[in-house]
Order: structure tokens, then C-alpha cells, then sequence
């Protein structure tokens, strides 16, 4: 998926850097180096989603942001800060980004994160009590899930790892993005509990010798084909 | 019994005041009794002389002459006399005496039952031809004089003892509520309220110069203190936006790298700045958590049951690395903290049991509970930490093996004990012979 993306980074290395290695991506990326300059850009052009620094010169960026959702413009906001804190986040949270990522972020990581705040922009709300990708079936409301018309038994962390996986199919989910919602942890655990997680849950998923549903992508996460 | 505590310091102060008050009253009381007690049986002596000196008709009619007469005179009105014969009868004086009392000096009483005596002393003196002469005085310049003493000592060493009881009282009071309030203020300082000062009374005296002097030792602590975290939050902080710029041309170059040997190297660059920029979030959280803002969102929560969660979570992991891990609770253990704080508390302790042992070890995890802490213990068989190096591996960048190259960056257990302090509990890494015991205590709700 090519995406328009605004970056506003004052930082300018940094800026030209993230702008390039998005732009290996397929994505078109317009620079804006302070608030102004990204409020301007904002009103001339529609973009997909919105990279946002979080200290910016003249206008910061949660100001930024609070105009943006004033008014009345929902495109994804991703803010992107050196400040890691806690009550940070909370407050970028609250002032309506989609998701805070603490600088300095991988490119590949940055891109999965778009991507899947993007394509959540898509999904049809409530049409139904189950979601679905390819025949694996889940239901969120009854902590059940199906493949191929068989329940699949499993725990309650599995459970949340595979719902998380089908509700966003074919999108990359990276390990950091994965213990954020799946185990709801802001920090990251130094061990590999994401891997085996995924590794037994791709055993559950594959009893009944269907295909292993779960991509790894190398480097970057999980992605579950839908 | 030491004299350090102001309690005991106050009661042995009042103690050997009151020795000393009681003893000088009682030898005031027994010298003035003695005096008196002389000066009456001297006067009584020469009374007597002057009456039944060795000299002269000793003939009763003559004695009770002399008595009379001295009975009439003014200073001698107050003497009793009473001469007895050899049976014991009355032959003259001015006194009844309902009991015989022995020759030479004596002491009288109200009960020996003398009109208008209730205490004094009488002479009985042979004066020839089987007959007694006894002298009597008064030691007493007024009736009842001695509960009246009694009474003056009682009003006198009683206010004496009033005003210094109450006067230590106010002191003792004073002193404690200034030393109770530097106290408090010192625990909100080591909680890490660093606003905290000790209040000024307006009274310019010791106490308020005392003060002054604490809050501002305070004021420059808490100075130093907010340069040094912010030296080192800016450092982290300041050091990540190079660092990142690094990264990002780092990876910039590994896309623009020709062969796979260039893309290798420049893969293990990027990961060795992912290392050290992990090494500052966990620097900037230590110092997140030791600022103490999250204790404002501290709820109540049974450990019990968080250890459980965090344990299923982990059980496939230590599972995945060849360990095992037990759980045992033996009390809900409820406390007030923060949730996600104390469970990465948990996880890191389990990661830590993982990382440090050889496959095949058991990691326990054990909760309990008394009146006031509930207790977390993470015990491990593996090969421990000796004891001289147990402080170091609770300090910040103090890996135990310097040249060991894996992974970690020495902030687990600093981190562990920023989270353990800011919930005020302590941490103690003890011998479980053979492994490590982690013993975290925090209070209960």
C-alpha cells in the first residue's frame, strides 16, 4: 500500500533520513519542519496519516494535533517523541494521536505502525459479532475462535494475540506493537515472550495440518495472511 | 537503663528531683524538730533547777509553793508542773498525767491525753524523799500545729513540684513536636517529596533558627539533586537525538549498501545503537519512576493475583528456555501501587532468573502476607550472587562480570528497586544455597 504521508520533524537529518528510508516504502512524503508549516501543509493537500514530533519551534506538536482534531480532521496521527514518559504519552494520547512511538523509531517499524493505523481506517464498524481473514474465524464477544469450522481451544493471552492478528490482516505487526496491545505493557520485555506466543499459537492454529496461517517478516514482526 | 530517649531522660530528671525535694523537705522537717526539741528541754532544765535546784528547802509544801508562784509568773505561765509522792500521788502542779513517765527526758503526744498538749516535752527528775518533779512544755507554738506543717510542706513542694512537672511537660512536648515534625518532614523526603520542608514559627528562637538551617540544607540537597537528574535526564535525553540521527543514517547506508557483507555490518552498528538507546529509556524510566509522579495513580490490588497473571503469561517462556516456574500463594496480599509498574517488577525478576541460570533451573515465586508488609520472593537454584557483590548488582551499570557480553545492560535490578521503593517496600538479594533469593517487601494496604 502507498500511502501520502505528512512527516513533521524539526530535526533535519533525522527528518531527511525517516523521509528517504519512507519512501523506500512506496510511500510519497512531504517534509514540514515546524507546526506552521504542518498546519499549512494539512489545509493545501489531503494525506494518509500525520508523523508528528512532539517538540516542534513556534507551534508544538500536541497544539498542533488539538487543531488538527478541532477541526474536525481525522486522518491518523502517529506522534513521535524523545520524551518516553508515561504521563507523556497519556497526554498525546488525550489529545487525540492514534498511537505515541518514543524517537529514535526504526523506519520498518514506523511503516508497519502506519500501515496498520491506516488500514483500521477501513474497517466497517459492527457489522458483525465474528471477524474473519482467510477461514480463520473470531469471536471477540465470546472469546472464541474457529478455523476452517473447527474451534480452536485456546488461552487468554493466545486468544488476544490472534484476534489482534485477524483484525489486522495483511498488515505487519511488530513485536514492540504486539506487547503494547496484546499484553498492554509499556515497556518491552527483554525476552522472546512474543515469539513463543506466536509460536504456540501457530501450533494450535496448524493441529488440524491446515497452512501455517503466520508470516514472519525478518526483522519487523508478524503478519497473518488474510 | 540508658538515658537516650527524651522519655527516659525526663522520667529520671523527675525521679531524682523528686529525691532530692522529698529528702530536703524531711531533713527540714526532723533539723527543725531537733532544734526545737533542745531549745525546750534546755528551758525546761532550768525551770526545773530554778524550782528544785540542788539548793534550799526541798520540802514539798515549799516545792508546790515555788510551783505555784512560777504557775502565776508570765514567763513561765506555759510550764506544766506536776509533783508526785512516792505512791504516785498528786501533791501539787498544774497537770494531770494519765501515765507514769520515765525519769529524765521524754517525748509527749496528743494521746498521752494533757489538756491544751499536742505535742511536747517533759522532764522527770527526782527531787529526794521519794518525790518526783515532772516539767512540761509545749514543742508546738500554736494547737495542731503539725498537720498544718504538713499542710505548708504539701502546698509549698507540691507547687514546686507543679510548675516543674508542668514546665518539663511544655518542654518535653515542645521538643518532641519539633523533633516529630523534622522527622515527617525527613520520611516525605526519602519517599522522594522533595518539596517537603519543616514549618517556621515566627519566634526567631532556636527552634525557628534550627529550621531555617534544615529547610535550607533542603533547599540546596534538593537543588543538587534536580541538577544532577536533570544532568543525566539530559543527557539521555539530549544524547537520543544524535542517537537517533545515527541510527537513521545507519539505516539509511544499509539500504544503500552494495553487498551483503557492508549490509552485515551495518545491521550489527544499528543494533549496537539500538543497545544504547535502550540502555537510556531504562535510564529514563529509573528516573520517571524515582521521580515518584505515579504514585498519584496508585490503586488498590491483590499481589497474589497479579503474580498469578504475570506467571501464566511467563510460564511458556520459562517453559521455551528450559526452566521451570512454581507458583504458591499463601495470602491474597493486597497492597496499594501501580499495576503495570509492579507487573514489569515481575516480569523483569522472572527475565532475570532466565537470563542468569543454567538450563534445568526451578524459579519459584512465592506471595505472602503479615499485618503490615506483603512479601514477594523469586527464588532461583542456579548459581547465585556471592554476598560481597550483592549491593553492587542493586546498583545502577553494576554487572557483576564486566567482560561477560550478554545481554542486559546492568539497569534490571535498579529498575526493579526504583519500583520497589517508590511503593515504599525494601529489597533484599539473599543466599538460597544453592541460587538467588529476591526478597521484596511492601506494604499492605
Amino acid at each position: 500500500m502507498s500511502l501520502n504521508i505528512l512527516l513533521v520533524e524539526d530535526d533535519g537529518v533525522f527528518a531527511q533520513g525517516m523521509a528517504e528510508e519512507l519512501r523506500g516504502f512506496d510511500h510519497t512524503v512531504t517534509v514540514a519542519a515546524d507546526g506552521r508549516e504542518a498546519l499549512a501543509a494539512v489545509d493545501s493537500q489531503p494525506f494518509d496519516a500525520v508523523v508528528l514530533d512532539r517538540m516542534l519551534p513556534r507551534i508544538d506538536g500536541i497544539s498542533v494535533l488539538e487543531r488538527l482534531r478541532s477541526g474536525n480532521m481525522t486522518l491518523p496521527v502517529i506522534m513521535l517523541s524523545a520524551l518516553g514518559r508515561s504521563v507523556e504519552k497519556v497526554e498525546g494520547l488525550e489529545a487525540g494521536a492514534d498511537d505515541y512511538v518514543v524517537k529514535p523509531i526504526a523506519a520498518v517499524e514506523l511503516n508497519a505502525r502506519l500501515l496498520a493505523l491506516v488500514r483500521a481506517r477501513g474497517w466497517t464498524a459492527g457489522s458483525a459479532d465474528t471477524i474473519r481473514a482467510g477461514d480463520i474465524v473470531v469471536s471477540p464477544t465470546r472469546f472464541r475462535a474457529w478455523r476452517a469450522g473447527t474451534a480452536i481451544d485456546l488461552g487468554k493471552l493466545e486468544f488476544k494475540l490472534l484476534n489482534e492478528f485477524v483484525a489486522n490482516a495483511d498488515t505487519v505487526l511488530t513485536r514492540a506493537m504486539l506487547v503494547e496491545r496484546v499484553w498492554g505493557y509499556d515497556f518491552a520485555p527483554t525476552t522472546n515472550i512474543v515469539d513463543v506466543y506466536v509460536r504456540h499459537l501457530r501450533v494450535k492454529l496448524t493441529a488440524d495440518g491446515g497452512e501455517d496461517p503466520i508470516l514472519t517478516v525478518r526483522g519487523v514482526g508478524y503478519m497473518l495472511r488474510g | 537503663m540508658r538515658l537516650r530517649s527524651l522519655r527516659t531522660l525526663t522520667l529520671a530528671f523527675l525521679l531524682a528531683f523528686l529525691v532530692v525535694t522529698l529528702g530536703t523537705g524531711f531533713a527540714i522537717y526532723s533539723v527543725t524538730l531537733r532544734t526545737i526539741e533542745r531549745l525546750v528541754d534546755r528551758r525546761i532544765q532550768a525551770v526545773f533547777d530554778e524550782i528544785a535546784g540542788a539548793f534550799g528547802d526541798r520540802s514539798p509544801e515549799e516545792l508546790v509553793r515555788r510551783i505555784n508562784a512560777a504557775t502565776r509568773q508570765r514567763d513561765t505561765g506555759d510550764i506544766g508542773f506536776l509533783l508526785l509522792d512516792a505512791e504516785g500521788h498528786a501533791l501539787g502542779g498544774n497537770i494531770r498525767m494519765p501515765r507514769r513517765l520515765p525519769l529524765g527526758f521524754s517525748t509527749l503526744h496528743g494521746r498521752d491525753r494533757i489538756i491544751g498538749l499536742s505535742a511536747g516535752r517533759a522532764l522527770v527528775r527526782d527531787v529526794g524523799g521519794g518525790m518526783t518533779l515532772t516539767t512540761v512544755a509545749e514543742t508546738e507554738p500554736f494547737d495542731d500545729y503539725g498537720p498544718a506543717r504538713i499542710g505548708i510542706y504539701l502546698i509549698g513542694f507540691g507547687s514546686i513540684l507543679l510548675i516543674v512537672v508542668c514546665g518539663l511537660s511544655v518542654f518535653v512536648v515542645t521538643i518532641s513536636r519539633r523533633i516529630g515534625e523534622t522527622r515527617r518532614t525527613v520520611d516525605a523526603i526519602i519517599d522522594g517529596d522533595m518539596t517537603r520542608r519543616v514549618p517556621v514559627d515566627r519566634s526567631g528562637g532556636e527552634f525557628a533558627q534550627q529550621a531555617i538551617a534544615f529547610n535550607r540544607m533542603l533547599d540546596r540537597i534538593s537543588d543538587l539533586m534536580a541538577s544532577i537528574s536533570n544532568v543525566s535526564n539530559d543527557i539521555a535525553h539530549d544524547l537520543r537525538t544524535p542517537l537517533a540521527r545515527l541510527r537513521s543514517q545507519l539505516a539509511l547506508s544499509r539500504r544503500r549498501a552494495e553487498s551483503e557483507a557492508q549490509r552485515d555490518d551495518l545491521d550489527a552498528a544499528i543494533a549496537m545503537s539500538d543497545e544504547l538507546l535502550e540502555m537510556f529509556a531504562a535510564m529514563l524510566r529509573i528516573a520517571e519512576i524515582e521521580g515518584g509522579d505515579r504514585r498519584a495513580a496508585f490503586a488498590s490490588l491483590h499481589l497474589a493475583a497479579l503474580a498469578d497473571e504475570i506467571v501464566t503469561m511467563m510460564q511458556p517462556v520459562v517453559a521455551d528456555s528450559g526452566r521451570t516456574l512454581v507458583f504458591d500463594a499463601a495470602a491474597p496480599a493486597e497492597i496499594v501501587g501501580d499495576r503495570h509498574l509492579l507487573g514489569q517488577m515481575l516480569v523483569n525478576l522472572i527475565e532475570n532468573g532466565i537470563r542468569h541460570t543454567p538450563v534445568g533451573t526451578q524459579i519459584a515465586i512465592q506471595v505472602g502476607a503479615t499485618a503490615a508488609v506483603a512479601t514477594l520472593i523469586v527464588t532461583d537454584t542456579g548459581p547465585g550472587i556471592p554476598a560481597d557483590q550483592r549491593t553492587l548488582a542493586l546498583r545502577r551499570f553494576g554487572r557483576l562480570d564486566a567482560s561477560r557480553h550478554d545481554e542486559g545492560h546492568g539497569l534490571g535490578l535498579p529498575l526493579i528497586q526504583a519500583i520497589v521503593r517508590l511503593h515504599r517496600g525494601t529489597i533484599a538479594l539473599e543466599d538460597a544455597a544453592p541460587g538467588l533469593r529476591v526478597v521484596v517487601t511492601l506494604p499492605v494496604r
